[in-house]
């Protein structure tokens, strides 16, 4: 095929964009020598690509060409598939390089040859270890194994091993080794340690007492390991049996090495139990016998910080131990990191505390003033010591470990108590501080603290932004943490419309409140039944003649009072587009007060938030009324200030409004949407791709046991809407003005 | 409709429960007795509420009476009804009645799942009145001293729709129970599921662990009932692994995810 073909082809595929003629043709030449199947193959992923990056996309046709070789032509799309994720995960540069090896990156895991990799693994090592920690201990993918306390790091594949299941278990003995480094105190302060510098980690003090710090540092690292698996052996004796077998197997430096240092022949004794040729070395027979204390019951760091201190003055010139790479489970020591986190969380605490303290300090001098009190103390001391028991308890919940690690830090121990504290609370998942949970991809989840009603301070005005997946049909997949929703406050208004829709439509919500009375928890008795609250004369009499006349009396002779209670919520998500600017938006607005008037005469609880935005990093949700909240003035208010903003992406709408039903007890659960025609955003959330991304987000609210509704408003009916809401889930309005009253009825309708 | 009527002697314990004090919940229980002020035990499912119950009614030597609550509970299923015998209307007691007129402890478990409307039927009894109205035979029952009122009701799990009325609440001694420490878990899987320490301390251990998931998707952990259940899996012959897959994992989740998670810590563990 020529270039020029390929051009026309490809120009006809991106339309209507017009990429740069010389990074097409640059990007095309290389298939112009390929086949006309192939290049087929090839463009047929490209709508696909095109729209997340126009960069990858060239990328992949430049790339594409020689991946086919090594690919068989139906992998095409699950490579583009996995490809994508990589970009999305790791940018244009970690695409690259996941295009540049097809062999090592793809083909051989799909051959199931290649190493296991912990994104397989996570879903199921990541309770193993909260489980292990009793707390959320993340596990994120890192070159080397280590902790800081706050997350376990793990390589992000393990080919050690052929078999999988082998390498799980190394990944799993991974995981628990860092944990049990921390369960066993292996980053506590050594005791005597005279030089202490600010900001650096107390072992990283102790490491700088010896003329080479990082020996020092291996040494310590080595007899912690030892002691750390012999603490495992104790605390998780399966593991540890399932892992004798593999334990000598582990590559070791000195398999490549050609002279072997001290760690390399202590790490032969610990893994392989080989001792060292004879003559016996001193040297060697005093650090054997080290290792043997460490592996005592109870021992804790101090022996292996008094290892250190013994070995390093015997070890020669010659013994370079920074050439021997630690054992693959053991990973590396982050201390600064440790450091820096505990120095960051601290300065954060300190700022919070200053606040909640500045915060307390009017509300005492009130106090006082109330009490009489003329100079205030006593009133202030109360606080005080309030402020001081709240945090003395916070630290007695710490960890030995978690305490040994407060007590190093300089500034003021409280502070620090009482954050570990909050370290330690559920669910800190900010966008800043991404949890596994987010990049596994399930639709919907999402992670952030700024789940409603949690209790966190947000600042008012706007909460925290949470992130959820979007659905691209093109290639059957999540576009992974893609849009961006935040709710924001919506300004009430003060004006005279709810005023005048009261009047306009008095007469109806008359007419509503009464029908929807009609709806109200019923309370009814039921005759002839079995079992009952009270004898049911009417059938006892007919039954004592039945028996008299010989006939077979009924045993259904009791009245039973039955309750059918209504155990409804529902949430309004109304559609807060440019387009509905004018009597649509009017119309929105009338059948909300309408409807909101209706439901206050039950005890349906019910919710509204509008929706808008631009584009998929800024999805905006304006909340009305939520759930708990009554219907005030304050939400008449903003009810008249609902009005047309920016554009309507429907998809992060309804997943956000499906992650707040989670939190929402009822039997039946009804999220009703009301728009004015097709999704649509700014950039290319649009025609089928925001058709299918909707649909897909309404599947997964059914999914989660929410009904979904929707009320479109339009001119005419569209064939989209069908194939969008599913048959019966919507109902299209072409009179604007019949808003107010359909939408009472079709609530009814749902409902009873 | 029973076919006899149960007799109040049914409900005596004779022979005395295993029960392992955690704290001062006895001698707090028994005050109570001895003041006839009601009692409201709350905690997780599998804490020994129950438990607790059956060694109170046998160290004070009164039958017990205990009604699971479910929402379709009504007054009448408490206090009694007509019943039609042989055309002729005859009264029956209900459990709670049952327990009035013989002194014994009418134990209400998972109160709140009852509707709101029938716990106010206990609200007489459960203060200083110690009354029972029977309106369909227009009598008001005065409770003996020996009657005592508890209720139990697990916070864990509960939505706000399912919490008790304060002016329920308040007319209670509350008394708050959890899983006992490890030690005693021990002590308490040892006895009960005929154990022996060395195998006990890890399957408390492993329940440790699944009481820490809470944030990772599962609601409760394993309970010690639970644990216990294991150990008696044990005893008959099965493997321990295999024990702690049925009687644990799952039974704690469906979650193919979790399941696998749980296994892993069963393996780490034993």
């Amino acid at each position: 095929m020529d270039l020029e073909s390929l051009k026309t082809k490809f120009y006809q595929l991106v339309a209507p964009s017009l990429p740069n003629e010389w990074d097409v043709e640059e990007a095309l030449s290389p298939l112009a020598t390929d086949e006309a199947q192939h290049v087929d193959d090839i463009f047929a992923q490209v709508p696909a690509i095109w729209p997340v990056s126009h960069s990858l996309c060239f990328a992949y046709l430049s790339a594409a060409g020689p991946a086919l070789c090594c690919l068989a032509p139906d992998e095409l799309s699950l490579w583009v598939h996995t490809l994508l994720d990589r970009y999305e995960t790791g940018g244009l540069r970690g695409a690259q390089v996941f295009m540049e090896d097809v062999e090592q990156q793809f083909a051989c895991h799909q051959r199931g040859q290649g190493g296991l990799r912990l994104i397989d693994v996570r879903s199921r090592l990541q309770p193993y270890v909260n489980g292990l920690a009793g707390r959320e201990l993340p596990l994120i993918a890192a070159d080397q194994a280590g902790t800081d306390a706050e997350s376990i790091y793990l390589p992000s594949e393990i080919g050690v091993f052929s078999e999988h299941a082998e390498n799980f278990l190394v990944y799993k003995l991974m995981a628990s080794f860092q944990w049990a480094c921390l369960e066993a105190g292996t980053f506590a302060a050594p005791r005597h340690v005279p030089h202490r510098k600010k900001g650096a980690h107390p072992l990283d003090c102790f490491f700088s007492e010896f003329s080479v710090p990082a020996q020092a540092r291996c040494l310590y690292h080595f007899f912690e390991t030892n002691r750390v698996l012999s603490f495992l052996r104790g605390e998780l004796p399966g593991l540890m049996r399932q892992a004798a077998p593999l334990l000598p197997r582990l590559p070791l430096s000195s398999d490549e090495a050609e002279s072997c240092n001290l760690l390399d022949r202590l790490q032969q004794r610990l893994l392989r139990a080989i001792s060292p040729p004879p003559p016996p070395s001193p040297l060697d027979d005093r650090a054997f016998a080290l290792l043997r204390r460490g592996q005592e019951p109870h021992a804790d760091n101090e022996v292996s910080v008094e290892a250190v201190r013994e070995l390093m003055p015997l070890l020669g010139p010659e013994e370079d131990l920074g050439l021997t790479r630690p054992l693959l489970f053991q990973g590396t020591l982050r201390l600064q990191e440790m450091r820096n986190l505990g120095m960051k969380q601290q300065a954060d605490k300190e700022l919070r505390l200053m606040q909640t303290v500045t915060a307390k300090l009017p509300a005492v001098k009130k106090d006082a003033q109330t009490e009489s009190n003329p100079d205030g103390s006593t009133g202030q001391q109360g606080q005080d010591i309030a402020l001081i028991m709240e945090v003395e308890n916070a630290w007695e919940q710490l960890t030995p470990f978690m305490q040994s690690q407060a007590q190093q830090f300089d500034v003021s121990e409280a502070n620090l108590k009482t954050l570990k504290q909050d370290q330690q609370r559920p669910g800190r998942n900010t966008l800043t501080d991404q949890s596994p949970s987010a990049t596994e991809g399930k639709a919907g989840q999402l992670f952030t603290l700024g789940k409603h009603g949690g209790g966190s301070a947000t600042e008012p005005g706007s909460a925290e932004p949470v992130v959820y997946d979007e659905w691209d049909y093109r290639r059957k997949g999540y576009r992974k943490n893609w849009c961006v929703v935040t709710e924001k406050e919506i300004p009430p208004v003060q004006n005279s419309f709810i005023e005048q829709t009261l009047k306009r439509y008095r007469g109806q919500i008359r007419r509503l409140r009464h029908q929807f009375e009609l709806l109200q928890t019923s309370e009814r008795f039921v005759r002839r039944q079995r079992e009952g609250n009270d004898i049911d004369f009417d059938a006892l009499v007919e039954s004592l003649a039945d028996n008299i006349a010989g006939r077979p009396p009924s045993d259904r002779l009791f009245i039973r009072l039955s309750r059918e209670q209504r155990d409804i919520a529902v949430y309004f998500l109304v559609d807060m587009s440019n387009s509905t600017a004018g009597w649509v938006g009017q119309s929105i607005k009338e059948a909300l007060v309408l409807i909101c008037e209706s439901l206050e005469v039950l005890n349906d609880r019910y919710g509204i938030y509008g929706f808008s935005g631009m584009r998929r990093l800024r999805c905006e949700l304006f909340p009305v009324k939520r759930m708990d909240e009554r219907y005030t003035p304050a939400v008449r208010q903003r009810i008249s200030a609902i009005g047309p903003r920016e554009y309507t992406r429907m998809g992060p709408a309804i997943r956000h409004m499906t992650s707040l039903f989670a939190q929402v007890e009822a039997k039946v659960r009804l999220l009703i949407m009301l728009s004015d025609g097709k999704p649509e955003d700014y950039d290319d959330y649009k025609g089928d791709y925001a058709v299918e991304d909707t649909r897909h987000a309404l599947l997964e609210a059914k999914a989660q046991g929410v009904h979904p509704f929707c009320i479109t408003i339009d001119r005419q009916a569209h064939e989209y809407m069908d194939h969008m809401y599913g048959e019966v889930n919507y109902i299209f309005i072409d009179k604007v003005k019949q808003l107010p009253a359909r939408m009472s009825e079709i609530y009814r309708a749902l409902t009873s | 409709m029973p076919g006899r009527q149960l007799r109040i002697d049914e409900f005596r314990i004779e022979e005395e429960p295993y029960y392992l004090a955690t704290g001062d919940e006895l001698a707090i229980a028994e005050a109570a007795y001895r003041d006839g002020s009601p009692l409201l035990l709350k905690g997780p499912t599998g804490c020994g509420k129950t438990r607790f119950m059956q060694y109170l009614a046998w160290r004070l030597q009164r039958p017990l009476v205990t009604v699971s609550c479910h929402d379709d509970l009504s007054t009448s299923d408490l206090v009694g009804r007509y019943l039609i015998r042989a055309g002729e209307a005859v009264w029956t007691d209900g459990p709670l009645t049952m327990a009035v007129r013989a002194g014994a402890i009418c134990y209400l478990d998972e109160i709140v799942e009852a509707r709101k409307d029938t716990t106010v039927v206990i609200h007489p009894l459960a203060d200083d009145r110690r009354q029972l109205p029977i309106e369909k035979r227009g009598e008001l029952l005065t409770a003996p001293s020996e009657f005592m009122l508890a209720v139990s009701y697990n916070p864990g799990y509960q939505s706000v729709l399912k919490d008790l009325k304060a002016s329920t609440r308040q007319r209670f001694i509350a008394l708050s129970f959890d899983y006992p420490g490890p030690d005693q878990e021990m002590a308490i899987v040892c006895q009960e599921g005929r154990l022996k320490m060395d195998i006990a301390k890890p399957l408390v251990k492993l329940a440790g662990m699944t009481r820490g998931l809470k944030d990772s998707g599962l609601a409760e952990g394993a309970s010690t009932r639970l644990l216990i259940q294991t150990g008696k899996l044990i005893g008959r012959g099965i493997p321990i692994k295999t024990a702690c897959r049925a009687a644990i994992c799952e039974a704690l989740t469906d979650d193919r995810e979790m399941l696998a998670a749980l296994d892993e810590m069963v393996s780490s563990l034993f």
